[in-house]
């Protein structure tokens, strides 16, 4: 381990890889800066930069992008109100009226320093449990490792918002779209209609690229007044932000830092939950728990540190699954698992004792990321207050071409812009008709693996029956079953009656399999399960199964945009 | 009789493309050497798996369609009124198309330059001290990206067969200077070492 240790740090600590990563917190920085420009874009857009590096400085340079566009989001929403990225959207609660006090030099300082707290409880809580979490990898068979894609294919339907359909027929669409060209097991092509170009399939990247971020740079410049807008308008770009101040303001709030961390952690691990709701959670916690909550809302420090704390260690939540797992948490970690792809190493359960030092690149790049953010953001603040000056449809003319010149320098093949264009208008699209694009990227991304496990359980054996005798594979099946309406049962909770046992229900149909597990403590976790859900029953009985009628639940909540 | 919306639409046109994609799916090859691995997964399995899943899922869609009918869907004024609303991204998809099919005879750099300022004068406006801003902003931004690409990256740019000595000039001249200010920096050090020796 230590040496694995040694050799990533050796790969880190260049002086080509440690700017390439400072490169990468700046440009994170300067996305999450931007209003509507998403962490996703920022990283699938450097992502082509990546090709000619080694995976370790790629990956490096991704994590910049990821860490510094989580803490860049908290400077336009601060400043101006509007929030660059929805992972600092609670920042804005507090954050703004504070600055409208004229404490923006506190508010961001507090913001920054909360960031760099969060990112390093996560990046803590990653080094410690991503290794114990691989070890389970390693007990997987084809499978097992079926169901788990499986399971990780629902959460399409977790992201897919309003519509559970909507987003499934996304997620397939994804699916077949990785079909297209030589199929990896004996290279037959398929649905290639004779055109020769599509022999080999699709890149990922031109597909990520056209999906994501053309069809979303065209619907900011759909109507002539938000293409002519400035993204953040009335900024001061003398702010000076004293973070002895800041520091010692975040440190004394403890208590709220390190549970918003901690709630960010497991919102990440978490699929599909991301950032995005987790600064909204940990806002919401920190008022439940505060001595003060009339306080909330009018630039209460609280209120910074819980959300930027949050989205921060979220990123880590989302790496423990990549990593451990092999699928990814949320979009970011979906886009790095596609650029694992690209240099040919291949995500699976056996990710961390496979390629172990690429594995802990990944961990002491994210520590070092948080460093560099840190230094950097104070650094450069005054820049990036500027960068939120630019025009929507310069930015979007620019960052159109660079799409361009980035897919075209994968292969080097014009044929791959033509397909960012083809899959630009399909996001475009899909999106105009109300379909959600993320099922669409994961279904890409995922396909392939799925694809490949398939092949595996088929050429092993004919008996169907595996999938529901192996633990694993019946975990995840179960896993999956419940997590595809788990958005439904959060939209519900509480107005029906039947989200009043779906939890205990999850409890008791997932203890079967765990039961079913080798060794002692998997077991005792099992009974533990088991008894929880009885207990849940037994509690949701004894309160005569009520739920709250529709005015009731129509009170406005803090994820509905509140305070 | 009441009008199909939009969503009855596309899940129709969902179903009509399923079936043209299970269609085509019983045309996939499968190889000889297969037959003799009983094992081996039917290359058209996988496919006709999601499809499957796929038209259960656009059937469910129709029928949500049908049954309850989107309330709110906007009202576009015909194909005029469509057009007018999506406006803007028609015409970058054009001007994109535009640039990808110029890439061949103007090359990367020139035809990036044209395709960025012609999106920028297209969406920002007209003016004569706009059309400036958007002249110098495209030849700085794709000018400075194709450097780094050609020069430093060395990827190989499509080139212009319109002018292909001009661009090989500037290959040739602005890569070259690089490579020496490179040259230079790489050698300073080494030259300090020297010197104070």
């Amino acid at each position: 381990m230590i040496e694995n240790i040694l050799i990533a740090g050796a790969e880190l600590w260049s002086v080509g890889t440690l700017l390439l990563m400072a490169l990468g917190v700046v440009a994170g920085l300067i996305a999450g800066a931007i209003p509507g420009f998403t962490i996703a874009m920022a990283v699938v857009l450097v992502l082509p930069f990546t090709f000619g590096m080694s995976p370790v400085q790629g990956l490096g340079t991704m994590i910049g992008v990821y860490v510094g566009g989580l803490s860049g989001g908290l400077m336009s929403g601060i400043l101006t109100g509007i929030p660059g990225t929805p992972s600092s959207v609670a920042t804005t609660f507090d954050g703004f009226p504070l600055a409208r006090g004229g404490k923006a030099g506190l508010a961001l300082g507090v913001g920054v320093w909360a960031s760099f707290f969060g990112g390093v409880i996560g990046a803590i809580v990653l080094v410690l449990v991503a290794p114990q979490l691989a070890r389970i990898g390693q007990e997987f068979q084809p499978w097992d490792y079926f169901a788990l894609m499986a399971f990780a294919l629902t959460v399409t339907a977790s992201l897919a918002g309003e519509n559970m359909v909507k987003g499934l027929i996304a997620g397939l669409i994804g699916l077949l779209v990785a079909t297209v060209g030589e199929d990896s097991v004996v290279g037959v092509p398929r649905f290639t209609f004779g055109v020769n170009s599509v022999q080999q399939g699709f890149a990922f990247l031109p597909v990520l690229v056209g999906l994501f971020a053309f069809s979303r740079l065209l619907a900011d410049v759909r109507d002539s007044e938000s293409a002519k807008g400035n993204l953040g308008a009335k900024s001061d770009a003398s702010i000076r932000i004293n973070h002895l101040v800041a520091a010692t303001e975040v440190l004394k709030r403890w208590g709220n830092l390190v549970r918003s961390s901690l709630i960010g952690v497991f919102t990440g691990v978490l699929p599909a939950a991301g950032s995005s709701i987790s600064n909204i959670l940990a806002y919401d916690q920190a008022r439940k728990y505060s001595k003060t909550p009339e306080k909330f809302g009018t630039g209460h420090l609280d209120g910074i540190v819980a959300p930027e704390a949050a989205n921060n260690a979220t990123a880590g939540g989302a790496l423990i699954v990549m990593m451990a797992l092999g699928i990814p948490g949320d979009i970011i970690t979906a886009v790095m698992l596609g650029a694992l792809l690209i240099h040919d190493v291949v995500p699976s359960p056996t990710f961390i004792t496979e390629q172990p030092v690429i594995a802990y690149a990944i961990f002491i790049a994210f520590f070092m990321a948080n460093f560099m953010m840190l230094a950097l953001q104070s650094v450069t603040l005054r820049g990036f207050v500027r960068v939120t000056q630019v025009k929507m449809y310069m930015l979007a003319s620019v960052i159109l071409f660079y799409c361009a010149l980035g897919v075209f320098a994968l292969n080097n093949v014009e044929f791959d812009i033509w397909t960012l264009f083809w899959f630009g208008v399909l996001g475009f699209v899909m999106s105009a008709l109300g379909f959600p694009i993320v099922p669409v990227i994961l279904g890409v991304v995922l396909g392939g693996i799925a694809e490949n496990a398939l092949a595996q359980v088929i050429a092993l054996s004919d008996d169907p029956t595996h999938f529901v005798t192996r633990p694993w594979s019946l975990f995840f099946i179960v896993l999956g079953l419940f997590s595809s309406f788990f958005h439904v049962y959060q939209r519900q909770r509480g107005r029906k009656r039947w989200t009043l046992v779906f939890i205990p229900a999850m409890c008791i149909c997932l203890s079967v399999p765990v039961a079913m597990m080798d060794g002692i403590v998997r077991p005792v976790l099992a009974a533990l399960l088991f008894v929880g859900g009885l207990y849940l029953l037994y509690q949701r009985h004894r309160e005569g199964w009520v739920v709250m009628t529709e005015d009731q639940g129509e009170a406005p909540t803090i994820a509905e945009g509140g305070p | 009789m009441q009008r199909l919306n939009r969503d009855t639409i596309v899940a129709i046109i969902l179903l009509a493309l399923c079936g043209v994609f299970f269609y085509v799916s019983f045309d996939i090859r499968t190889p000889e050497f297969e037959r003799l691995a009983p094992g081996q997964m039917d290359p058209g399995l996988w496919p006709r798996i999601i499809l499957s899943g796929l038209v259960l899922m656009a059937l469910i869609y129709l029928a949500q369609s049908v049954i309850s009918p989107p309330a709110d869907q906007e009202e576009r004024g015909g194909l005029g009124g469509w057009y007018r609303h999506y406006r803007n991204p028609i015409h970058c998809f054009l001007a994109f198309g535009a640039f990808m099919l110029l890439i061949p005879y103007l090359g990367m750099l020139l035809a990036g330059m044209l395709f960025v300022f012609g999106m920028m004068t297209m969406l920002g406006g007209r003016e004569r001290w706009l059309i400036g801003t958007h002249a110098t902003v495209s030849v700085c931004t794709v000018g400075g990206m194709w450097f780094i690409f050609a020069c430093l990256l060395s990827v190989q740019l499509p080139r212009s067969s319109l002018f292909p000595d001009a661009e090989e000039w500037l290959l040739v001249n602005i890569c070259g200077i690089s490579e020496a200010i490179g040259g230079l920096f790489a050698a300073a050090p080494r030259a300090c070492a020297v010197i104070l020796v």
